[in-house]
């Protein structure tokens, strides 16, 4: 007797879904289409979606624009911070969340430093990397401007708070017992970490590795300041393809494609901890 | 196996600011039963974490057997544990958590199979192996946290409240369960609980903290009967025991005993030796089930009282009065026959009149 009223709603609902998702994924799939349009069809009205399609865009981009310098800038510059961004994120969460150090201050000065905005901090961080850059040690790490190190460095300082945060609550939630039981059982303080806390936080380790990711990914303005050649990331290099000659739009639809796609990756394959992750308390026994 | 002795131990936490632990004393000897029993807060868990080498001392010293363990990590202990909160390891299978204590020690696959398969023959849990904890209820996971405990042969068995999270009839059968486990495997062990029935039920000695301290060991049968203190004797018993506030007064050479100008008797030996040294205000302790009621005023029934409430237990009946603003419960035969409302005369028996301090709560006598 119900039946029909749910398909009508059903319907309803499906219809509201798709329309939604057109909204939000036209733009990419303008983008798309755009990558492998010829130059001369890019901006023609009314807009062809029935076209020859061509390689030459991506050509330009990697080829002549050098794309793939940035992209490997990117990788080596969001890897490396968020690979430090966890560990030193994950230790310092631990930390606190067991033996609460300072009582609560240290942690709370800790979400100070996130406060600031990233445009108040900027012009600082360029002379500290300007002159870090001529002293033996700043050259040793590449921490320098137009340096990948200085935007690691920069990455990981603007990402740890927010991942101590994060963490927090995931390591709050293992039940000292387990820690109390393993040591017993004859681990030290250290392996207690690394077999028994480490793997039951694994869900919120996830959830932070890939924000992380997602902010250096898509950084700008500290990437934009802070290189020039060398050490650009893609973020910064799509915008290069505005030149004063005009917009770019089938190159830099491709460099767009390229630079979405890890992402994609990434979060397809982390899914399923960000949404047991996100759930919190996912690890109570 | 072990004998544990602890010397003088002190605990204070946030720089010396909070003392949870203060000198406490206790030897348990090898294969004995104790419990630690107190409220939550009276130092039983920081003491119980000392020994397991969980928590540093602040003072005194920890003997197993001939050594110092002061100084010694929880692995070199050779602790076990049970938690109230069973503490398994949430991605680990059943066999896996029971073999993590040889595991971790490094002890060849064979021995640990084997040693598995005795374990959950002992527990007969054989069908919850490839379980993961998630999976069992509450009664097993405290058995495999039990019989995870049991895969070595430990110095000291500890348990921490390990059947506070289990419901009622699964408590009771849980209990004589472990008390039976003593028996068969004589492991020296430290009970922690709040439960004072629990308390009474396994050990062969009792150590009752209150803030930090020690305030009576002895066997159940002592901490009931001579209680130290009126903390100890509250705590102790089911219904918890009457107090009353009482004057005494000498009369030449028998002193006598009054609740609100209501004389009780007061009459054996043991009462009158110390009399002497009583003050005239103290507090009269005395069971539930050494209190009677009767219909008519005597010289043994001299208090009156108002009938509170009747509660019919099967085979007792407990009867809560009112006497003078005071509430007192009577444990009686089930075929008492009162009515809430009902005043009725209360009498004590003198033989199990317990005396003390008004002010410091000791035993008198």
């Amino acid at each position: 007797m119900e039946t029909p009223r749910i398909t009508v709603g059903m319907v309803l609902r499906h219809l509201l879904m798709l329309f939604i998702l057109l909204i939000f994924l036209f733009p990419i799939f303008w983008m798309v289409l755009t990558s492998f349009k010829p130059a001369e069809e890019v901006l023609t009205r009314p807009p062809t979606f029935i076209f020859q399609p061509t390689l030459d865009n991506y050509r330009y981009a990697f080829e002549d624009a050098d794309f793939s310098l940035f992209i490997r800038n990117t990788i080596v510059i969001a890897g490396l911070s968020t690979l430090l961004v966890v560990v030193f994120g994950s230790l310092a969460s631990y930390s606190f969340a067991r033996y609460n150090p300072g009582d609560g201050h240290i942690m709370f000065f800790i979400l100070t430093t996130r406060m600031m905005p990233g445009i108040a901090v900027v012009m600082p961080f360029f002379l500290i990397f300007r002159d870090l850059g001529k002293t033996p040690f700043g050259q040793a790490l590449g921490l320098g401007l137009d340096q990948v190190g200085s935007l690691v460095v920069a990455y990981t300082v603007f990402n740890l708070p927010f991942a101590i945060w994060l963490m927090f609550s995931f390591f709050q939630d293992i039940p000292t017992e387990l820690e109390h039981s393993a040591r017993l059982d004859g681990y030290s303080r250290l392996q207690v970490f690394l077999r028994v806390v480490l793997p039951l936080a694994a869900p919120g380790i996830a959830v932070t590795a890939i924000f992380s990711l997602m902010f250096a990914w898509n950084e700008f303005l500290f990437g934009y300041i802070l290189t020039r050649d060398a050490a650009r990331t893609i973020t910064v290099g799509v915008s290069g393809f505005q030149t004063q000659q005009g917009i770019l739009w089938g190159p830099l639809a491709a460099a767009a494609v390229v630079c979405i796609l890890p992402m994609l990756a990434v979060a397809m394959f982390l899914q399923r901890y960000m949404v047991r992750g996100l759930t919190f308390g996912a690890v109570r026994g | 196996m072990a004998t544990v002795r602890l010397h003088h131990l002190h605990k204070s936490y946030d720089r010396g600011k909070t003392m949870a632990v203060k000198d406490v004393s206790l030897e348990i000897a090898d294969g004995e039963f104790m419990a630690l029993l107190g409220p939550s807060g009276c130092g039983k868990s920081s003491t119980m974490r000392m020994i397991a080498g969980l928590e540093e001392l602040s003072g005194g010293e920890i003997w197993f057997n001939d050594t110092l363990m002061n100084r010694i990590p929880p692995k070199g202990r050779n602790v076990a544990m049970v938690f109230e909160s069973y503490a398994l390891y949430p991605t680990l299978s059943v066999y896996e958590n029971l073999a993590f204590p040889l595991r971790s020690a490094g002890k060849p696959l064979d021995e640990i199979e084997r040693r598995v398969r005795e374990i959950v023959g002992i527990l007969q849990c054989e069908d919850l192996l490839q379980l993961k904890p998630a999976n069992l209820s509450s009664g097993q996971s405290q058995l495999v946290g039990l019989g995870r405990a049991l895969m070595r042969q430990p110095n000291v068995f500890i348990m921490d409240e390990p059947i506070s999270h289990l419901d009622t009839r699964l408590r009771s059968r849980m209990r004589s369960y472990i008390k039976r486990l003593h028996i068969e495997l004589g492991y020296t062990m430290l009970y922690v609980t709040h439960d004072q029935e629990e308390a009474m039920a396994l050990a062969d000695r009792i150590a009752i903290m209150d803030v930090g301290q020690v305030v009576q060991i002895g066997t159940p049968g002592e901490v009931f009967h001579q209680p130290a203190s009126r903390y100890v004797a509250g705590f102790v018993g089911e219904p918890p025991m009457n107090f009353l506030e009482c004057q005494t007064e000498q009369n030449g050479g028998s002193p006598s005993l009054s609740y609100k100008g209501h004389p009780i008797p007061w009459g054996s030996s043991e009462h009158t030796r110390a009399a002497g040294q009583v003050p005239r205000d103290v507090v009269v302790g005395i069971r539930p089930f050494y209190v009677s009621l009767a219909g008519e005023r005597s010289a043994s029934h001299n208090v009156p009282a108002e009938v509170f409430v009747v509660e019919p237990m099967g085979d007792t009946t407990v009867v809560t009065v009112k006497a003078e603003d005071t509430r007192i419960q009577i444990v009686g035969e089930q075929k008492m026959r009162v009515n809430s409302g009902e005043v009725l005369w209360l009498g004590f028996d003198p033989a199990h009149l317990l005396l003390f301090d008004k002010d410091t709560g000791l035993r008198l006598g």
